[in-house]
Parts: C-alpha cells; structure tokens; sequence
C-alpha cells in the first residue's frame, strides 16, 4: 500500500512543481513590493510630520494585531463588493505585500531610530539636505541594523503565504490538499509539503545568520 | 560674522540663555569657558541653528539664523562643526568623510574633492588613515579628521564645542595643535573650551559664561590675570589648579 501511495506522490509531481511555484512566485513578488513600501513608510514613519506617521502607526498596528487570514478574506470578498474586481492572484499580493510592508516599515523605522543623533546633527551641520542626509548618512547606518532582522522578516512571509491557499491559489500548501485527497496519507503528504518551504527558507535563514555574524565584525559600531 | 543681539532660549521652564548680547568680528578666535550647564554650547549650537533661539535676533554672515527667508542649509555649509564626541561617519572611510559634503552640498568633481580631501587629512598628519574607518582610529585621530572634514568645506566660520574634551589626556595637543594652525590662518572661530593654554594662544577675547548668561568677557591676558568677578574668580581657581 505504501508503494501505491508512492506511486501516487511521484505521479503528483508536476502538480507540487507548480504549487511550489506559485509560492516562490507569490513570495517574491510580494516581498519585492512589501519591501520597497515598507522602507517608504519606515522613512515617513520616523519624518516630523506627526500626522502622517500616526496614521501609518495606527495603520501597522491594526495589520499587525488581525489574523492575516482574516486580512486576506477581508481583501478578497470587500474589495469587489466596492466594485474593484480582482483575481485570487492579485489578492493574495496585495495582502502579502501589505502584511511585508508593515512589518518591513517597522524594522526600517527602528533602524532610522537607532542612529545616533549626533550622526544627524553632523549631516547636518555640513550643509546636507534632508534627502541627502537620510541617503548617505541614516540608511546606510539604519541598513546595517536593520538587514538581520529584514531578512528573518523575509522567512516568516513566506511561510504566511500559505494563507492564500485559503481563497483558492494553488501554492504548496494547497497543492497539499489536493494531494492528500488521491494519496490517503497526511503525514508523508504534509512531510514533503514543509521539506518544500524548508527548501525556500532555509538558505535565506543561513543568509540572516551569516549578516548577523558579519554586523559583528563591521565598521559599523558607534563611536561615542 | 556673528552677532548675538538680546537672544533668550529656554529649555521647558528652564531658561538657558539669557539675553545673550556678542559680536565675533571676522577673523576673530573667541573662547567660550564656564562651569558645565552655564550654556555654552547651547549658545553655539545657536549660531548653526541645530538650537532655536526664543526671542533677540541671531545674525550670522549677514543672515538671520531662524528666519523663514534664512536657507539653513546653505548657510550650515558656510560653517563648520566640531562635536564633542566626534561624530564621523562609522561607515564610510576618513577620506570619505571629508569629501562627503564637498561633493554632495558644493557639487564638487569626486576627484577635486578627493585631492583636496587627501591634502587636508595630510594637514591634520593622517597621511597614512585615508582609507581607515573611524573605529580604527584613535579618538584623537577621529577628531582631526572631524576638523578636516569641516576644513574641506572651505568654511567662513569653525565652531568648537568641547573639541577635546572626550581626549584621553595624551591625545588632547594634537588635536589643538591643529586648531592653532587654523586660527593662525585667520579662521573665525568660536570655541567652548576649558583649554586655558590655547585660549592664552590664539583668542583675541575669553567670554566667561555662568547660568545662561554672559558675565564677563576680556582680553585672555585680562581674564586670566584679573577676572572681575567672585564667579569667575571661582571658576579660574578650579580649574587653574590642577
């Protein structure tokens, strides 16, 4: 019977190929877009306009304190209610990228907030504009704080991305499902599904460790 | 260069300058000195504007610092500023450090503002750190490179707030020699310092301040051999004695 099943997973293969697929592309996607959103609103966030930095507080907060799944529904069934027509695909974009971005804006924002203040004064004092000081002097010093925890941020996204198998994308986790129903076998179906986010994370987890250990050794301390 | 006119700032309900009234002429060195919390490096960090002044007007270079039609920007490349505690770029070089303004604030061709950056750093004896990063160097080197980054702006006025007083003690010559050699250049220069030696050197006027306001200012010769009040009597036997 074991051999059945087998027999069953290895005929399922192209059917994991592309739930692994959608999650890669899914993931991708959205990080790439939840990342350039996420440092806009870390910048803002930390910017003197209190207003615009309480509302997108206030916005990060709300993302941060709701099931994402609850966030995909809401996005999913409203948004067309409103007379905006989207696929499942698109979706689930949004709702990854807007989950990554506020994440994202809260790692960057933090980043912003470590460098020292004397590092702004100095920028500042040297004739730099606003824009100048936070491209050459707070950024590069925000980053190198900042990509550690950026790239742990990237693991746990991907892995959230299995929600979206809830309204319907088949992504590896839903490529589960469907398997599980010809190969009665959960356990070894389910194994082989998280070996596949496995696959996807783990290099970006050894990627984290190496840039924290690298912070360690950089040029980066601060010099009081 | 720099005229304070009537200028008060207060802190909460804590007033930090009071009614501060000076006129630095150009080419002049002026040392400002007293017991810590008497405002003086608020009243410096006044002339940059990285302080706001309450009332009293605040020129500098012919502009009012804090007002609206006063481009702060501009006017902050026109004076360099020498912190403290340094405040070098940790991720950039020494030589990147210097250039950095020159090249995004003036718009200067990398390689001009590189060679004028090498020359200088040469100037302050770091010929050899050009490509070292600051926590490579010593808290006097970091600070000479402070200076020559400030230098590299071409800059009308130099402010100095407590330049060595983060200094291990060995440390604290080399960075005045180099403040001595600019002032002898005909810098203008306002520097809060307990460095009696340098003021005796090369200021024209000691300002001697005391709970936000100014109570006594002379000649260095003056102050030093006959400060007219109890408070800087006080002062000057602290910290003469050692």
């Amino acid at each position: 019977m074991i051999w059945q099943q087998f027999q069953g997973l290895i005929g399922s293969y192209p059917l994991a190929l592309r739930g692994l697929g959608m999650t890669v592309a899914l993931s991708l996607i959205s990080l790439v877009l939840g990342t350039l959103i996420g440092f806009a609103l870390g910048i803002v966030r930390t910017g003197s306009n209190q207003l615009i930095s309480r509302v997108i507080g206030a916005w990060v907060d709300l993302i941060r304190g709701t099931p994402f799944l609850v966030q995909i529904f809401l996005i999913f069934f409203i948004l067309p209610e409103l007379g905006i027509e989207l696929d499942a695909f698109t979706a689930g974009i949004i709702a990854l990228s807007n989950l990554a971005a506020c994440f994202i804006c809260e790692i960057v924002a933090a980043g912003i907030r470590a460098v020292p203040n004397g590092q702004v004064e100095a920028a500042l004092a040297s004739g730099l504009s606003r824009r100048q000081r936070i491209q050459q002097v707070v950024l590069p010093q925000a980053m190198r704080m900042s990509l550690p925890p950026l790239v742990g941020q990237y693991v746990l996204l991907i892995k959230d991305s299995s929600v979206v198998s809830a309204i319907g994308l088949t992504d590896l986790t839903r490529v589960g499902w469907l398997v599980v129903q010809r190969v009665p076998n959960g356990l070894l179906v389910f194994a082989i599904v998280g070996v596949g986010y496995f696959i996807v994370c783990y290099p970006l987890i050894l990627l984290a460790r190496k840039l924290e250990r690298r912070m360690g050794t950089a040029h980066g301390e601060v010099q009081l | 260069m720099i005229e304070f006119r009537g200028v008060n700032k207060w802190f909460g309900a804590l007033h930090v300058l009071k009614d501060i009234t000076l006129s630095i002429e150009p080419r002049e060195v002026v040392v400002i000195c007293g017991p810590s919390g008497s405002g003086k490096s608020t009243l410096i960090r006044c002339v940059n504007g990285l302080e706001t002044t309450k009332d009293g007007d605040l020129i500098v270079d012919g502009q009012r610092v804090g007002d609206p039609a006063t481009n702060m920007t501009d006017l902050r490349a026109e004076i360099g500023f020498v912190f403290q505690s340094f405040n070098l770029y940790p991720h950039k070089t020494a030589l990147e450090n210097v250039t950095l303004a020159p090249i995004h604030v003036r718009k200067i061709a990398r390689s001009t503002a590189e060679a004028a950056g090498r020359e200088l750093l040469a100037r302050v004896g770091l010929a050899d750190k050009f490509n070292a990063y600051p926590s490579e160097l010593s808290g006097g080197q970091q600070q000479r490179v402070a200076i020559a980054r400030c230098l590299c702006m071409r800059p009308k006025i130099m402010l100095f707030d407590e330049p060595t007083s983060a200094l291990d003690p060995e440390m604290i010559s080399e960075v005045l020699d180099v403040m001595v050699s600019v002032a002898e250049e005909g810098m203008t220069m306002m520097v809060v310092t307990h460095e009696m030696g340098f003021a005796r050197k090369v200021a024209q006027r000691v300002v001697f301040m005391d709970a936000g306001g100014i109570v006594e200012s002379g000649t260095p010769e003056d102050f030093f051999s006959h400060p007219k009040t109890d408070r800087s009597r006080a002062f000057l036997s602290k910290i003469l004695r050692h």
